[in-house]
């Protein structure tokens, strides 16, 4: 039914609905490109979609079946800590007052719905490039966001709360009064620096760690991890410019939303392409999933003028542009493989319980310093109830690093510090939280720009391994511009509650200038 | 700014692509009727205010954006929605069996306890009816969803049936909040960025000086 009525010719069609296609679908939609945007695959997102339970069951057997998927994604493990079905007369313990209930792997199934689990968990760094896009673009009207509560590190073998902000340096228990006058110091100093400052204190330490620099202006053993591992999340061989920049970020974003730099995007980081691509279909965009791509031609017609053709369930599609994520993209396309680079670890925790108790919902991201020398730095984040992410009682946790050897063997030393995974009775007191599920697997690190043998063909990169969307804005906005030059990028969309009706309020100025905007014809 | 309403509610409009959502829903918020208005072009969502038994409720109505084409609705559409009206189109059969996959797709992807109700549209055009009044019925009773024939064209039955909407989820949110002891309700916290956050350009210095 779908094929009579669906359209040939475009100027952008875009294949792929991760984080970048749909920001750049979303762009050219804007400004009145007339775009197509289609994925393969049966939902949104690639390899940055969340998963209800039941979906993330579905990923995991089509991986483990396919091994053209195997490209990507390899090395997964999946382990249940709990019994397939609850035991008989083992009820939740609500008349017994006790507070945790036994879980079951039949309770994961009927709640499946409840679940909202990452394939890429990502932050936004609340004064960041993406909260601003989404902002001024007024797509933020499509998404809704938590504040991450707390930033937490490894510190003498336990947990610590890291003080990022002046109040917290004032009032942690941590630091003695002297130390905190050398915290406060060094990160009021980052934080004031220009760019130029900033080139020009540093410009003798190009070849050296931020380490090196922490040493040489006499902190402390404390608060070098609080700033090299927590604050600007490196590891002990982060260049020193490098890492000032990643402070400085983190030290900005303070004090917009919350109590820390970063939001959480409600349901999950796999919500915030489909924002993009909802503003992409109100300007006329045409979605289509399930489309898979059997070959792509491109035709130079005249003037030097290239259209390229899409063979799509046998039909031709053609477009001036084609806009396509780099796991779609035929080989022969591509000018060069992706940039050889480690690939990353990660893995997915549930558990009954915080890693760190708190008064309300915690929000938490963990960062890790190294535990033995070659490892990477490890980022957790640990997302509760409340962002939609998990049902009431559960937790779910991501940890991330750069590939050393296999995500279980990366990954696994790091969970067993902060969760108990020895299976075993669920309501006993412990001082960890119970791993209940447990999921390994590496990916292939896709992140590095690729670009293509013809000119109007654009490839996007896959997800990276850092904490934030910044790479992918960047990327979107690069492409954008090459494919409609002077364009703006994303700029604001009226807003419908500008031209508001109500029962018995007449109308104000601002409301008639926007109806006369929209009563011109449109196309 | 001040705050012109007691509550707000999210509502969606959900069937198949030319059953006349877009055209319901400029019914209600703008009381007019284009008949050349055919796709749904920059249309986001809609506001009116309502008056409920004293209450201002505000009714933020979500158009599918022509998502619906080729089923291809975000779920992200479907977060914190209060209400969905089920539309298809009397002349158009095929709107109507769809009805049982779209409400398939609310199940999947809205909260268990979004109130629902089906609308059939165009009942005006009379002559071209492919679907009874009654299998509408026959249809709503096996939800058990509340069920009105409507035309937009003629505006017939839009209001009623955005305020019987609207009056059930305000009963049932009344309800909710009856049953439970602390009626503050879960969804603290939870940030739209807009500019009228706190702007100032550092303001991790602005704090207290003290140190």
């Amino acid at each position: 039914m779908m094929d009579e009525d669906f359209p040939t010719d475009f100027q952008v069609i875009v294949v792929g609905t991760g984080m970048v296609e749909s920001i750049v679908a979303a762009a050219c939609s804007r400004i009145g490109k007339n775009v197509l945007h289609m994925d393969s695959s049966d939902h949104y997102g690639g390899l940055w979609a969340s998963y209800n339970f039941e979906g993330l069951q579905k990923f995991i057997k089509e991986v483990n079946s396919d091994p053209d998927r195997q490209k990507q994604v390899y090395n997964l493990s999946e382990k249940w800590f709990i019994e397939k079905e609850s035991a008989q007369g083992e009820t939740t313990d609500e008349n017994k007052g006790e507070p945790r209930k036994v879980w079951s792997q039949a309770d994961f199934a009927a709640e499946y719905r409840k679940f909202n689990i990452d394939t890429t968990p990502k932050l936004l760094f609340s004064r960041g490039p993406l909260v601003e896009l989404l902002i001024s673009s007024n797509i933020a009207r499509y998404a809704e966001f938590r504040c991450v509560t707390r930033v937490l590190t490894w510190l003498n073998d336990q947990l610590m709360p890291v003080p990022c902000s002046r109040a917290d340096v004032f009032a942690t228990e941590a630091v003695g009064i002297v130390e905190k006058r050398m915290l406060m110091k060094m990160l009021t100093s980052i934080v004031g620096y220009s760019e130029e400052e900033m080139n020009n204190e540093f410009k003798d330490w190009n070849n050296k760690t931020l380490k090196e620099y922490l040493t040489h202006k006499g902190l402390t053993p404390n608060l070098i991890h609080y700033i090299l591992y927590a604050i600007a999340g490196g590891n002990n061989s982060l260049p020193c410019l490098e890492g000032v920049k990643e402070c400085k970020k983190f030290l900005m974003s303070l004090g917009r939303y919350g109590n820390t730099p970063f939001l959480w995007p409600m349901y999950g980081s796999g919500e915030l392409p489909q924002c993009f691509c909802r503003l992409c279909a109100v300007f006329g965009g045409v979605y289509c999933l399930n489309r898979p791509i059997d070959k792509v031609e491109t035709k130079t017609v005249d003037e030097g003028k290239t259209v390229v053709t899409i063979d799509s369930k046998s039909k031709k599609l053609n477009c001036d542009h084609l806009v396509i994520g780099v796991h779609e993209c035929p080989e022969e396309l591509m000018s060069s493989e992706p940039a050889e680079s480690c690939d990353i670890s990660k893995a997915v925790f549930v558990t009954n319980g915080t890693i760190m108790a708190s008064e309300k919902e915690p929000l938490t991201l963990l960062r890790f310093p190294p535990l033995a020398d070659d490892d990477n730095a490890v980022t957790v984040l640990e997302v509760g109830p409340a962002t939609g992410s998990c049902p009431k009682g559960l937790f779910v946790v991501y940890f991330i690093t750069k590939k050393t050897k296999d995500a279980e063997s990366d990954l696994k030393p790091y969970a067993e510090r902060i969760f108990d995974m020895s299976g075993g009775d669920q309501t006993a007191a412990t001082d960890k939280p119970k791993c209940l599920w447990s999921l390994f697997y590496n990916v292939k690190d896709t992140s590095s720009p690729v670009s293509s043998v013809v000119d109007n063909v654009h490839v996007c990169s896959g997800p990276d391994a850092g904490l934030d969307f910044d790479r992918a804005v960047e990327q979107a906005e690069q492409i954008f511009k090459k494919i409609c030059p002077g364009e703006e990028f994303l700029p604001r969309a009226p807003n419908p509650e500008e031209i508001v009706f109500e029962d018995d309020v007449t109308h104000g100025p601002e409301f008639q200038r926007e109806q006369d905007e929209e009563a011109e014809p449109k196309e | 700014m001040a705050k012109t309403y007691d509550c707000l509610f999210k509502l969606l409009l959900i069937g198949d692509s030319g059953v006349g959502k877009t055209s319901i829903l400029f019914r209600f918020s703008e009381d007019a009727f284009n008949i050349s208005f055919i796709s749904t072009i920059g249309i986001d969502f809609k506001i009116r205010t309502i008056d409920l038994d004293g209450k201002k409720v505000k009714l933020q109505i979500w158009d599918t954006a022509g998502q619906e084409r080729f089923r291809t609705i975000t779920t992200a559409y479907y977060r914190g929605s209060m209400g969905i009206m089920l539309v298809y189109d009397v002349t158009n059969e095929k709107s109507f069996e769809n009805i049982k996959n779209w409400i398939r797709n609310i199940e999947e992807n809205a909260s268990a306890d979004v109130e629902k109700m089906i609308l059939g549209n165009k009942c005006d055009l009379d002559s071209q009816r492919q679907v009874s009044k009654e299998r509408g019925e026959q249809l709503a009773i096996e939800y058990q969803i509340k069920f009105v024939e409507t035309s937009a064209k003629d505006s017939l039955n839009v209001e009623y049936a955005f305020y019987t909407l609207a009056r059930d989820i305000k009963a049932k949110m009344e309800k909710k909040q009856k049953e439970a002891s602390n009626p503050s309700g879960g969804r603290s916290g939870v940030h739209k960025p807009t500019l009228n956050d706190a702007r100032k350009p550092v303001t991790w210095l602005s704090r207290c000086s003290v140190l």
